[in-house]
């Protein structure tokens, strides 16, 4: 049945591809993905206009039009709204981004799908949602808490079950509370898979040693950083406490193969501490819950957590003070996400930190694209600058994700200036835009590229770059400034 | 034609005057990381100690199969490749080498590393490899070539450095749309005058694009019949070949080899841990083959963030420990021999000086190791107490 199911999913994909134009003209007509209506006016101050900033953080940067709508909202309002996704219709977007049929299937179905399908729809989805969605606060979560709870797609069978983990851990709980986030990733079968914790495993009688690996990294990167106050004894009865949690797709019996599940007789259920907590033998599968709240409680995950916050969203040496202000607001409402960013986005230091920060290759490539009104349906032509400027989707090795630091994204700069180049030419394969005719249906001037993209006006030294040449290249040339580069 | 032969000649004699007054000679120190902790003792496995055997019932390499090196240690089967460069001389290593850091993870033992830091005092700031380029101009003439990571991110080790690169391949160094030399004017103009880091990246890369343009046209095929594996280490490893034979006046190279975290299911002769040995030892034997003609120019490190533990997991793999086997490959290195100590340590308790039970020590200070090499490759001139500030730093013997 599911097989039957699958042809005839795949019969409508087909004909779904061949009208991927089509796709583009009913959003364009009629789910408001087009120009705005009515002139905009890019931003003429010195500096870059405070809403264009909140823009450029709280989204993947902004959309023709945005600047205008947030501007009449209010920008407290916007904020609400971005904080609940659910009541922001996407339709846009899904028509784009909901035909890949493998990122829907569970786990255990997951494995029906060749590897490059897997791999191909899982990253496209992620590029267009990140591009066409209206839920941008939500995209812009998602992938810090991708790179926060990272699982490489080459790892293992990590392949089949990260959509799943993208889907019902990640996306789930993007906005939600981050004890259910840790809870949720710590059973969800990439995890278990990437970070070993289905061969952590302790039989009865043996002399099984314990696997550390996700014990180490739940307390290392997950929860209370490096420095946060746990020895190695703590990783070592962690382990302990997490033995028995497994993954196995070959199970015959059992009734869903996608699932993890928690062998008794694998887990080692002798009394256990952690951190100066007492967990009493004979706990089981519990001892998973105890180990996680008294992880994400720990003082040192709220200051860790806030701090990652800040570094992503405000600048790459937060305010002590915000850190602080941050980490207590975590602690207040043990973990509410929504709580603590309506907190950084409100701050004086978020307000005081335009272009503090560098863009990361994916932040660069998607913020050009939806500054142009690109049409892309994010095939793998569109996906090889990416992988060039060293941020693969889904690929970062080590669980640690995809750095926040500047330096290891400052050797691939000649591909940032070849994508820009290419895209304003509409000479990037994968991806379509006309430069000429969006700038005359937005209705500005040719010189007010620059501010329509960067929030600010030119400063002289950089008008005179731009100045008399060709529009296209001036468009290119900007992309490729150092004032691009940065939000 | 013509032309491009005169700037290649060109670039050869400007390379050359430059190199000239830089520290000692000509030669390119090639940082090879193996990214995750390797376990070297699957490497150079010390064939003769019993407790390795007992305490790794499926892992053991068995000794039938061990190369033989004559003494206590052996290498693994995969190593085939560099047993003649190890008999001949060319091939050593350090046992028990670590970092004075018991944290167990790997972020913060590479970061120590590659920042030539300890656990112990302050950060000397940036990175051992980014502090020696910044402190040696002469090592740096050669511009946005003199340092050079294969790869897309900037390593840690290179931080503070006067000018890297990063790329995959040479053959990429272009950029689109560039008539008449105006998209790279204007790319020149607006990152000339940022005085941010961006901005000097930016200007290096211009740089490099620069000094490529010349080199792309030269032949690029391997010499003498190298054969480097299907890999992006391998091929990593043949653009440094490329560029030391080209005398560009590169310094140091780094190439990250990475899934050494085996936690899982390593293997032993064979399996996965195996296949990660025959990728390094294969691509190192063709490099050194492909420069068979430049073997006083170069030499090459092969370090890891920490060893494993001597016993296996229940999942048939290793845990995190700390000392672990440094290599280096060249003609100054004084191989043939596998110097340090071979503290095993088999207790079952809980050391301090490992970050769980049963571990080899961290007896060499990396720092020594590392030092020793700087001083092997640049000469007697390298300011070692500005690189490694505070460091007790002691002779090892290996270069």
């Amino acid at each position: 049945m599911r097989c039957r199911r699958r042809v005839a999913l795949g019969n409508l994909m087909l004909a779904l591809s061949s009208c991927e134009r089509m796709v583009t003209g009913i959003n364009r007509a009629w789910l408001g993905e087009g120009p705005p209506p009515g002139p905009v006016a890019p931003p003429d101050g010195r500096e870059i206009d405070p809403d264009f900033h909140l823009l450029s953080r709280a989204s993947f940067g902004p959309w023709p039009g945005d600047l205008e709508r947030l501007k009449s909202m209010g920008a407290a309002a916007w904020i609400e709204q971005q904080l609940h996704p659910e009541s922001i219709a996407d339709h846009a977007c899904d028509l784009r981004a909901e035909r890949f049929e493998s990122v829907h299937f569970s786990a255990g179905n997951a494995y029906e799908f060749r590897k490059p399908v897997l791999r191909a729809e899982l990253t496209r989805h992620t590029l267009l949602r990140a591009m066409y969605s209206r839920r941008q606060l939500l995209e812009v979560m998602v992938e810090f808490w991708t790179d926060h709870l990272n699982i490489d797609l080459e790892k293992g069978d990590c392949i089949y079950l990260k959509p799943s983990d993208d889907r019902e851990v990640i996306r789930r709980h993007a906005l939600g509370n981050f004890r259910e986030l840790i809870r949720a990733s710590a059973t969800s079968p990439a995890m278990l898979v990437y970070l070993d914790g289905q061969a952590n495993r302790v039989r009865a009688g043996s002399n099984d040693k314990p696997n550390e690996n996700y014990a180490r990294e739940l307390m290392e990167l997950h929860t209370m950083g490096v420095h946060g106050g746990y020895s190695q004894r703590d990783v070592y009865e962690a382990a302990r406490c997490l033995s028995g949690w497994s993954f196995d797709r070959n199970r015959f019996w059992a009734l869903n193969q996608g699932k993890s599940f928690f062998r008794a007789d694998w887990h080692d259920d002798g009394a256990k501490t952690v951190l100066g907590h007492d967990i009493p033998a004979g706990g089981g599968a519990q001892d998973l819950d105890r180990l996680v709240d008294i992880v994400c409680s720990h003082p040192s995950t709220a200051r860790f957590i806030a701090g990652k916050l800040c570094r992503r969203l405000v600048s790459a040496k937060p305010a002590e003070e915000l850190v602080q202000r941050v980490a207590a607001e975590f602690s207040r409402t043990q973990g509410d996400i929504k709580a603590m960013l309506r907190l950084i986005f409100a701050s004086r230091e978020f307000a005081a930190s335009p272009a503090a920060l560098l863009k990361r290759p994916f932040k660069f490539m998607v913020s050009a694209m939806r500054a142009l009104l690109a049409d892309t349906q994010a095939n793998s032509a569109l996906l090889e600058p990416l992988q060039r400027m060293g941020q693969g989707l889904f690929q970062h090795p080590t669980p640690d994700g995809y750095p926040d630091e500047e330096l290891p994204w400052m050797g691939t700069l000649l591909w940032r200036w070849n994508f820009a180049m290419a895209l304003a030419a509409n000479a990037q394969s994968g991806v379509r835009v006309d430069v000429l005719g969006l700038r005359r249906e937005l209705g500005f001037a040719p010189a007010q590229w620059f501010a329509q993209l960067v929030g600010r006006r030119p400063a002289a030294q950089e008008a005179a770059v731009f100045e008399g040449g060709d529009e296209i290249r001036a468009v290119g040339l900007i992309l490729a400034s150092p004032a691009f580069q940065r939000c | 034609m013509q032309r491009r032969a005169f700037i290649s000649q060109l670039a050869l004699a400007t390379a050359s005057t430059m190199a000239g007054d830089s520290l000692g000679d000509d030669h390119t120190l090639v940082h090879v990381f193996l990214r995750g902790g390797a376990d070297t003792l699957n490497l150079l496995v010390p064939v003769q100690d019993d407790r390795y055997h007992r305490l790794r019932p499926s892992l053991a390499i068995a000794p039938s199969e061990v190369i033989g090196l004559g003494g206590h240690y052996g290498l693994h089967p995969r190593m085939k490749p560099l047993e003649a460069a190890f008999k001949q001389g060319r091939f050593g290593a350090v046992q028990s080498v670590g970092v004075d850091n018991s944290s167990g993870s790997h972020f913060e033992c590479q970061d120590q590393m590659e920042h030539g830091d300890s656990a112990q005092g302050r950060p000397a700031g940036g990175g051992w490899l980014g502090r020696f380029l910044r402190l040696h101009p002469a090592a740096g003439a050669g511009g946005a070539l003199s340092a050079l990571a294969i790869g897309t991110a900037l390593p840690e080790s290179l931080r503070g450095a006067p000018a890297v690169s990063v790329l995959e391949r040479l053959s990429d160094i272009s950029i689109k749309g560039n008539a008449g030399d105006s998209v790279v004017a204007a790319l020149q103009r607006l990152y000339g005058s940022e005085v941010t880091l961006l901005g000097g990246r930016g200007r290096e890369t211009l740089d490099l694009f620069k000094r490529v343009s010349g080199l792309q046209q030269a032949a690029k095929a391997p010499e003498h019949g190298a054969l480097y594996p299907q890999d992006s280490f391998a091929n990593g490893l043949r653009e440094v070949a490329r560029l030391i034979k080209a005398r560009l006046g590169l310094r140091v190279a780094c190439v990250d080899l990475g899934g050494w975290d085996t936690h899982f299911f390593q293997g032993s002769s064979t399996g996965s841990q195996a296949q990660r040995i025959g990728l390094l030892a294969e691509s190192l034997a063709a490099f050194e083959c492909d420069l068979s003609d430049h073997r006083q120019r170069y030499t090459v490190m092969i370090t890891t963030e920490f060893g494993r533990r001597v016993y296996e997991n229940a999942s048939l793999g290793t845990d995190h420990g700390r000392g672990f086997a440094f290599m280096a490959l060249g003609d100054r290195v004084k191989g043939g021999q596998v110097l340090g100590q071979w503290p095993i340590q088999t207790e079952e308790d809980i050391n301090l000086n490992t970050p769980g039970p049963g571990g080899l020590h961290a007896c060499t200070d990396y720092r020594s190791v590392f030092a020793e090499v700087l001083r092997g490759c640049f000469g007697a001139g390298v300011n070692l107490a500005a690189i490694f500030p505070g460091a007790d730093l002691k002779s090892v013997g290996l270069l």
